[in-house]
């Protein structure tokens, strides 16, 4: 376990910044003086208070499976891929939505992209090609996705159109079991 | 005997085989000092008997020493080689080695801040530029529905006075209105090929003599 270098740092900030406006808030003390920070592990990217980092360096680099909440995954060519587990952090400070209704979040929760029959509603002035978060209309984070079109441009498109391509969903948890935190 | 001797241990002293080695040093120095109080001190009473001519181990030892060029020197002699070095292989020296890592709050501020800033800007600009665009296709399309009503209108104008016209014909008479749906009638029957029908062809056939 080490904390992430300049660069690293950098995809990852950079890729969390598609999804979330308030990357601050990310790294603010807490209030009993304690902080946030990043760790890397396995080249699994991992989001701890720092005391608990701290405590977690008494254990072996092959005995540690995870702490704090995974990120997501360095790749080998230096990229960063945002895994499910970081759905709490992106919701939360989430800088476009778009809510499914009922019939469409079982779809997108087995892995499709979302049309435009299944939109509830979304977040004004979306540009294309943007993080998006997706929710059920109960306001329940499901995943989160890529908007394929801009909300103007959405609005004409027909029912069967993608509006959102998944880029992960709650359904990776039992999909993705075995490779999610390992491998 | 003893100076082809000499001559034949030159590599068996020499263990290392690295000219100049620590090895190769200590295993010269040896024989010299060795030669003080043991058996092998032949070889030092006999050079010190020749005098006057050039001692062989002093060649030897003369032709061994070369002069050692220092890196600077070498860098401005030889000429670098043109090769392709890959940018991960050449480390500037004098730089520590390792990871740079980045935990303290401030370096991470200032690069969240850099990275905010800059996708603030991205985002920025894309909407602008979809606002744009949006405004030209806007555009466009209220000049093609504009068109698409001229054209409908015109349709109608011609329609009209076709009507009028048919209107106008009927209240004079009729009789252009009969001849129509006459000429109509033959088309129907005979076809639009009918002229060239009336003209039979006719094959002839030579008699069998």
């Amino acid at each position: 376990m080490r904390p992430l270098t300049e660069t690293e740092q950098k995809t990852v900030f950079e890729k969390l910044a598609n999804y979330c406006t308030d990357l601050k808030s990310l790294i603010a003390p807490l209030d009993d003086g304690d902080r946030y920070v990043f760790r890397l592990n396995h080249s699994r990217v991992y989001y701890v208070r720092l005391s608990v980092a701290n405590l977690a360096t008494s254990v072996s680099r092959d005995a540690l499976l995870s702490l704090g909440t995974c990120l997501g995954k360095m790749t080998k060519t230096g990229k960063f891929r945002l895994h499910i587990t970081a759905l709490p952090i992106l919701s939360e400070h989430a800088r476009h939505k778009i809510w499914v209704k009922d019939n469409g979040a079982q779809p997108f929760l087995y892995g499709s992209n979302v049309v435009k029959a299944h939109v509830g509603r979304w977040s004004e002035d979306c540009p294309e090609h943007s993080g998006v978060v997706v929710y059920s209309m109960a306001d329940i984070p499901l995943g989160f996705g890529v908007t394929a079109r801009s909300t103007t441009e959405a609005r004409r498109l027909d029912p069967t159109g993608i509006v959102c391509f998944r880029q992960s969903d709650c359904g990776e948890y039992l999909r993705d079991e075995d490779t999610l935190f390992a491998g | 005997m003893a100076p082809t001797k000499t001559i034949k241990n030159k590599h068996a002293a020499n263990k290392s085989g690295i000219k100049g080695s620590k090895d190769a040093e200590r295993s010269r120095n040896d024989g010299v000092l060795k030669s003080k109080g043991k058996p092998k001190s032949k070889t030092h009473t006999l050079v010190t008997a020749n005098k006057g001519r050039p001692n062989i181990q002093e060649l030897i030892a003369r032709k061994q020493k070369k002069k050692k060029y220092s890196e600077k020197e070498l860098a401005g002699m030889i000429p670098e080689l043109n090769m392709i070095t890959p940018v991960g292989v050449t480390k500037p020296k004098g730089k520590k080695k390792g990871k740079v890592f980045v935990d303290d709050k401030e370096s991470m501020a200032t690069i969240l801040a850099i990275v905010q800033a800059e996708k603030e800007g991205q985002i920025e600009s894309k909407m602008i530029k979809a606002r744009q665009m949006e405004e030209i296709r806007e555009a466009r399309r209220a000049e093609a529905d504009k068109k698409e009503a001229e054209r409908k209108a015109r349709l109608e104008e011609t329609k009209d006075s076709l009507r009028k016209k048919r209107k106008r014909s009927k209240s004079q008479g009729g009789k252009g209105d009969d001849d129509d749906s006459r000429d109509v009638k033959e088309f129907s029957s005979a076809g639009t090929k009918a002229v060239k029908s009336k003209k039979k062809k006719s094959v002839s056939f030579a008699a069998p003599e």
